[in-house]
């Protein structure tokens, strides 16, 4: 894994606690978002609140956005290829990305 | 700092109600810094006390701005000027020039920048929920900060040698600020959160821009911080909290003025006596604060400051300035309106239901869910009253009634604590230093509280299905408006990705509060023009969220009291002309109103004094 993207719904802040309710899963993806950093993954963060202007740029986030709405989001891109829609990672999920980041990147960097 | 103590010690004088040492208003003056900020629960007076401390720096000839931010003020009305965001010189004072920041509009301003250039560019869903997100208290905070920073030591502060603010940042937004700088070297090196920090991005100005600015506020030199509050509890309860959380932030220039009291000239007039009792107990109940700063005291005026030669007078002879202002008012008398005797009468046989009392804080929201509670339990109703109001006294106030009557408290503080300390807990033991602070600088947002009591909001709104539920506290719209789009929102993914429970209390709420049969918010307001300002705006917000208020209800009313107390007599002409207000411009349903009460609104005498029937014996 070289780079991962993630396309938020609208929210107030990425970990989610100035929402109703918080969801619990948004600070656990900062958290691994944060380690794939710290294994050399480009990590890029957009908030449909704040960064707009990215959705706008990619047409395939475009085009989802506009057939299926903002239920759509989130969308992550691992590596440039659509890899979740319309959720975040559960536990296994991450941990099989952070392995995906290691073995990538893990030669590089001494263990 | 060193010459306000001085002077302190030289003219100090003991209050004779109190023994409370308080200077003069006047004396803010002395060794005024360059910049003034002016702070403080609405209703208090801020703007007031804003623009007669710039009217007399300039008077003693200083070049002073006065920069206002509140955009229900009438400054428009007092300086005779039609403010704009740029400055404009005060006829009829030399130095003296104003401005105004609207926060709402540079919120506005600032959601345009980020939505409109998308519109086009995608789809008005994604517009709509943009819109939403950025029109929340953290938006306006920074907006308006963003407007700020021009002015402390940047291009806009000019040739000024004073600038007085009418409103001062929160601890949340100097948090904010200070520690922008630090944080944008983190969310360069990698972008694994934007948090709150966010609604900065859009904003133009350098973030070191920012963080110089909170050192301009730390510089007790540059800076002082006028608290500004009544003598009331609840708005002396927010002088404090501000205070410590300025002090925590490192702002030490920091003073009180004690707005709004009141010197009878009839001490044995009734209505005198009981509101120098109730002055005396909410001063006893803060005496220990009350002795950590400089004290200034400015005296009970019959109505708003208008025009410079009242606001100067102010200042040099505030007697006389109550004098002037006299002549203010009018001499319609005040429109018959009915008690909330009448309310009940039409509430008790619904038998079910929740009635939530909305408003501004100070306005009385818990003393009239308790009133109109006990009125509802005397009519045989099942009623439940829930209140976030820490003091004992209230609940206290049913220990002798019987029958249907159940009180439930609910404490910001310890909700806020479980909610804090739920979050934390659900983190991985393992998370990194960085995301974890990250994650408890957003848990001292704002909006965490809220949040926090929200939950237990939903909670007691579920039980109003089989018994009448009072509640003296309710989310703002905004707040509601995010449940609505969370809704939507999880209801495609709410199965995968939370491991939450969505409850039924929760997924019901909306549409109870939608509903006019089975939700009434009755909006709470004392006929000043601020607390009238504030509840209208409150209307607008809860019409956004498609919820429309029940009721107004005006506190307090001076007006329909008889009292041979010439400044009190005066406040109550002066009220007049918002009753007409709300009645002619705000409310679309019925309007009721709660006298002021020689009798403390506490015990089950003292509510029922609140209603119609009871307050006729009172008058005399």
């Amino acid at each position: 894994m070289k780079s991962i993207q993630i396309y938020d719904p609208p929210m107030c802040c990425s970990t989610g606690v100035c929402g109703p309710e918080v969801d619990p899963i948004l600070p656990r993806v900062a958290g691994m978002l944060h380690q794939l950093a710290g294994h050399g993954v480009h990590v890029e963060r957009y908030n449909l609140a704040q960064q707009p202007v990215a959705f706008a740029r990619n047409p395939q986030v475009r085009a989802v956005l506009e057939s299926d709405g903002t239920d759509a989001l989130p969308m992550i891109f691992i590596d440039g290829e659509l890899e979740m829609q319309g959720r975040y990672p559960e536990q296994t999920e991450r941990a099989a990305w952070m392995k995906r980041a290691r073995e990538a990147n893990g030669a590089g960097v001494a263990e | 700092m060193r010459a306000l103590e001085l002077s302190l010690k030289d003219k100090m004088r003991m209050n004779t109600q109190t023994n409370l040492y308080a200077l003069p208003v006047r004396d803010l003056l002395e060794g005024a810094p360059r910049y003034l900020f002016f702070t403080g629960k609405g209703g208090v007076g801020k703007t007031s006390i804003a623009s007669a401390t710039a009217l007399a720096l300039a008077q003693a000839g200083k070049q002073t701005l006065l920069v206002s931010t509140d955009p229900a003020s009438n400054l428009d009305e007092v300086l005779g000027l039609e403010l704009a965001r740029k400055a404009r010189a005060v006829p009829g004072a030399d130095g003296f020039f104003a401005l105004n920041i609207d926060p709402e509009a540079a919120a506005a301003a600032y959601r345009e920048k980020v939505v409109g250039p998308m519109r086009g560019l995608l789809p008005e869903a994604a517009l709509r929920g943009m819109e939403e997100q950025l029109s929340g208290a953290c938006t306006m905070e920074i907006a308006a900060f963003d407007e700020f920073t021009a002015f402390l030591g940047g291009e806009d502060a000019g040739e000024y040698d004073h600038i007085v603010f009418d409103t001062a940042p929160t601890g949340h937004t100097l948090r904010l600020m200070a520690l922008s700088q630090a944080w944008t070297t983190f969310f360069n090196e990698n972008t694994s959160g934007n948090s709150c920090l966010g609604p900065l991005a859009g904003l133009e100005k350098q973030r070191s821009l920012y963080a110089e600015a909170v050192e301009v506020l730390k510089d007790s030199e540059k800076t002082r911080v006028v608290l500004v509050s009544r003598a009331q509890r609840a708005a002396l309860k927010e002088a404090r909290r501000t205070w410590k959380e300025l002090v925590a932030l490192g702002i030490g220039n920091q003073c009180l003025a004690l707005n709004g009291w009141f010197e009878p000239v009839h001490a044995d007039d009734p209505v005198s006596r009981h509101w120098v009792e109730r002055q005396t107990r909410a001063v006893d109940g803060e005496r220990g604060f009350l002795h950590s700063l400089p004290l200034f005291r400015a005296p009970l005026l019959p109505s708003n400051l208008i025009g410079l030669d009242v606001l100067r007078a102010f200042f040099q002879d505030p007697e006389h300035a109550a004098g002037t202002a006299f002549a203010d008012g009018t001499d319609d008398s005040a429109p018959a309106l009915p008690g909330i005797d009448e309310l009940a009468d039409r509430l008790a046989p619904q038998g079910r239901g929740v009635i939530l009392t909305m408003g501004k804080g100070g306005v009385g929201k818990t003393t009239v869910a308790a009133a109109l509670g006990l009125a509802l339990a005397e009519r045989g109703a099942d009623v439940r009253i829930s209140t976030t109001d820490p003091a004992a006294h209230l609940a206290d106030a049913f220990g002798d009634t019987k029958g249907g009557l159940e009180i439930e408290r609910i404490d910001p503080k310890a909700e806020t604590e479980a909610y804090v300390g739920e979050v934390l807990a659900q983190q991985p033991a393992d998370m990194d230093p960085d995301s974890r602070a990250l994650l408890e600088e957003d848990l001292r947002s704002p909006c965490t509280e809220e949040i926090a009591v929200f939950r237990a909001f939903a909670r007691t709104v579920a039980r109003g299905a089989d018994s009448i539920v009072v509640l003296d506290t309710a989310p703002t719209g905004h707040t509601l408006l995010l449940l609505d789009a969370t809704q939507s929102y999880h209801r495609e993914l709410g199965r995968q990705s939370r491991t939450t429970k969505h409850s039924e209390a929760i997924e019901k709420l909306l549409p109870r509060l939608r509903d006019p049969g089975f939700t009434r918010v009755l909006l709470v307001t004392l006929p000043e023009a601020t607390p009238v300002h504030e509840a209208a705006a409150l209307q607008d917000d809860l019409r956004r969220a498609e919820i429309e208020p029940h009721a107004w209800i005006i506190n307090q009313s001076m007006a329909e009291v008889g009292t041979r107390e010439p400044v009190l007599a005066a406040r109550g002409r002066a009220e007049i002309r918002y009753i007409h207000e709300v009645l002619d411009t705000h409310a679309a349903g019925p309007v009721y109103s709660i006298p002021w009460s020689t009798v403390e609104p506490v015990g089950t005498e003292g509510l029922k004094a609140l209603s119609q029937n009871e307050r006729k014996e009172l008058a005399r």
